[in-house]
């Protein structure tokens, strides 16, 4: 047998087993052929264990990865805390779709709207003049439209979507709470205001894409079905349609740039961003930070659902 | 010995000038020479296909012209015996107009530019029907271009064109332009204002002064003028509202299907909107937009064409621009505002904490 520093005693007792049984064998015959049997039997109990081994060390290896993974995972939760999901896979998808589907828009849409600047001509030729650009343009409003009817099914159908639009509605609390973060930005106040699962920021986020979402699609179908649109409405209603849809892109595009890439990238906390839009997971210490209320009401929820079983 | 060489050489020489020296001098044919033929005003030739060759040329026809000092064989200079057994050949400009020349004609590089226009290009492929400089400037009685009575003066040059190109001709004296041109209006221009002068290319030619890209461009150096426009009441914010309109910012990055000025104005029949026959008269507008857009209607001349969101007189369109405009301002305020607290707060707690 190959040598072998992992062999326990069960190995052991089949290796004795086997020479206890390859001894009966051989017991009545000539010491030549017993000689020969005993090797042939060796040969292939040898290959077999090979083979074993073989398939062990790698299933053992990617044990042993996985452990360590496992314990590095643990030793970080120690210092973060433990993690909560708070955007599940089809908030993330539906993101994932509007930036992709924004980011085609803007740089598509832009160079439109300032046709002198070389960059907008580089941009354009980019992509392989105006008629290929326009097909983008078109591509990215696609995506954007379906982001917005799979958002409006998601709000009345699941119910995470159902909590999350009656959390994300404007309250009274949140002016309060904005004059508290000012008056905490100068100074005044020490703590933070401590926000639920939506602070006023991300609310007024998600209010200004579901503002700008029905704008530029309700503009941009005017302009994209023009002859149709024509049919029904005066040209004048077209002007219109052309002056929201390029008015609302400079808003919206500011507004990305300026406000939601401060907010998730360039904000000191946060610099050079987070990688919660991928795997949606929030660390205890970040949601102490950013949503203390929100985990009170975990842990109170938490408190309660253990107290009902012990009770049961 | 010596001097047999030197007498050899003179000979040798003698024989190689005398012989082009009296060429020389028998090429100068007199102008009483040819006249005796051409002065006679019956002189003329019935061509092949019936129409008749005015041969008729005396002393005076020269007088006046750019060429009052030459003679017939300074430019018929292959007419080297009386009578000419052959026709002579068409006259060659270039043997005096070229740049460097020491013939005192005018320099310019115009020639060079000839031959490589339209026209030019035509005659190198050997096309016999495409004019040459004299088919232009005339043959004998050339004046200045400046000249009012010159054939190639503002006044005149469409007729010249129109020689040739008789059905836009035809169109173009009924436009507001041909109109104008035909009231002796100075501003209004001829063909050669858009199409140019010597450098005349054809239309799908990129280097075309009215490629489809350049239409614009070409229109615009007299309508977004408002010194020149102001005379005749027209608006020069026709450019900048086209410019930005997507037909115009498509055109700049130099789509060569969307609508550029003479689209939808047309090319050599523009004329003023209120005509009925203009191509953007409300009532022809459903036709012409048609061109591109199947199935226009009446509702696409409902509403200015050329609209500007930034003049109160555009409605509806300055107000949702107003309001986009506040918008945005406002928000954008707001939020950077709000962005420069938060640093501002963020930079005096590190300033505590150390």
């Amino acid at each position: 047998m190959p040598e072998d520093d992992r062999k326990d005693i069960n190995r052991d007792a089949v290796a004795r087993e086997i020479e206890a049984a390859v001894n009966e064998q051989v017991s009545g015959l000539p010491p030549e052929q017993a000689d020969a049997l005993r090797e042939k039997i060796r040969l292939r109990v040898r290959e077999e264990i090979e083979r074993d081994l073989r398939a062990r060390t790698v299933s053992e290896r990617r044990e042993a990865v996985r452990l360590a993974r496992e314990a590095r995972k643990k030793e970080k939760d120690a210092e973060e805390g433990e993690t909560f999901l708070r955007f599940n896979r089809n908030f993330r998808f539906q993101h994932m779709v509007m930036f992709s589907s924004v980011i085609l828009l803007i740089i598509t849409g832009m160079p439109l709207k300032f046709p002198g600047f070389i960059l907008s001509r580089f941009v354009i030729n980019f992509w392989g003049g105006i008629q290929n650009s326009t097909i983008v343009h078109r591509v990215g409003a696609g995506m954007l439209i379906y982001f917005m009817v799979h958002h409006f099914f998601y709000t009345i159908l699941t119910r995470d979507g159902r909590r999350d639009f009656v959390l994300l509605l404007p309250k009274f609390g949140d002016a309060k709470d904005i004059a508290h973060n000012i008056r905490h930005f100068l100074g005044k106040v020490a703590d933070k205001p401590r926000f639920g699962r939506f602070s006023y920021i991300e609310k007024f986020d998600y209010w200004a894409v579901y503002w700008g979402c029905i704008i530029m699609i309700g503009s941009g179908l005017f302009l994209w079905f023009e002859t149709d649109v024509l049919r029904f409405l005066p040209k004048y209603a077209l002007d219109v349609a052309h002056e929201m849809h390029s008015d609302e892109a400079m808003l919206a595009t500011l507004a990305i740039v300026i406000w939601h890439f401060y907010n998730v990238h360039f904000n000191p906390d946060r610099f050079p961003g987070t990688l919660l839009w991928w795997h949606g997971r929030i660390t205890e210490h970040e949601m102490k930070e950013e949503h203390p209320l929100e985990l009170e009401e975990i842990v109170a929820r938490r408190a309660k659902e253990s107290a009902e079983v012990t009770n049961r | 010995m010596r001097k047999f060489a030197l007498t050899a050489v003179l000979v040798f020489l003698g024989g190689a000038f005398l012989p082009g020296l009296a060429r020389d001098a028998s090429a100068s044919i007199s102008l009483e020479k040819c006249t005796l033929c051409h002065g006679k005003p019956e002189f003329r030739k019935l061509l092949v296909d019936g129409q008749i060759r005015d041969l008729f040329v005396t002393g005076d026809t020269l007088a006046g012209s750019v060429h009052a000092k030459k003679v017939c064989a300074d430019c018929h200079f292959d007419v080297s015996e009386i009578p000419h057994r052959e026709r002579p050949k068409r006259v060659t400009c270039t043997h005096c107009h070229f740049k460097g020349n020491h013939e005192g004609a005018p320099q310019s590089d115009n020639v060079l530019a000839y031959f490589d226009s339209v026209h030019g290009t035509a005659i190198a492929r050997g096309n016999t029907k495409a004019p040459l400089c004299q088919d232009c400037h005339g043959s004998h009685a050339i004046l200045k271009a400046k000249d009012p009575g010159s054939r190639v003066a503002r006044g005149q040059v469409a007729e010249t064109c129109g020689r040739c190109h008789m059905e836009i001709y035809a169109q173009f004296k009924g436009s507001i332009h041909g109109t104008a041109l035909a009231k002796g209006i100075a501003e209004v221009p001829s063909c050669t204002g858009c199409h140019g002068e010597h450098r005349i290319y054809a239309r799908k030619d990129p280097k075309s002064t009215v490629y489809p890209t350049h239409v614009s461009e070409q229109c615009s150096k007299c309508h977004s003028s408002v010194k020149i426009m102001g005379k005749f009441g027209i608006e020069t914010e026709q450019v900048a509202t086209y410019n930005e309109s997507f037909h115009g910012v498509a055109n700049q990055f130099g789509s060569r299907t969307v609508a550029n000025c003479s689209s939808c104005h047309g090319v050599h029949d523009i004329r003023p909107p209120a005509d009925p026959l203009s191509m953007v008269n409300p009532k022809n507008v459903p036709k012409t937009c048609g061109k591109c857009h199947p199935g226009a209607n009446p509702n696409f001349a409902v509403g200015k064409i050329h609209v500007d969101a930034k003049k109160k007189e555009s409605g509806i369109i300055y107000w949702t621009a107003t309001f986009f405009k506040w918008l945005t301002i406002g928000t954008m305020l707001a939020l950077v505002a709000h962005i420069f607290l938060d640093m501002y707060g963020r930079t005096k707690r590190l300033r505590g904490e150390r």
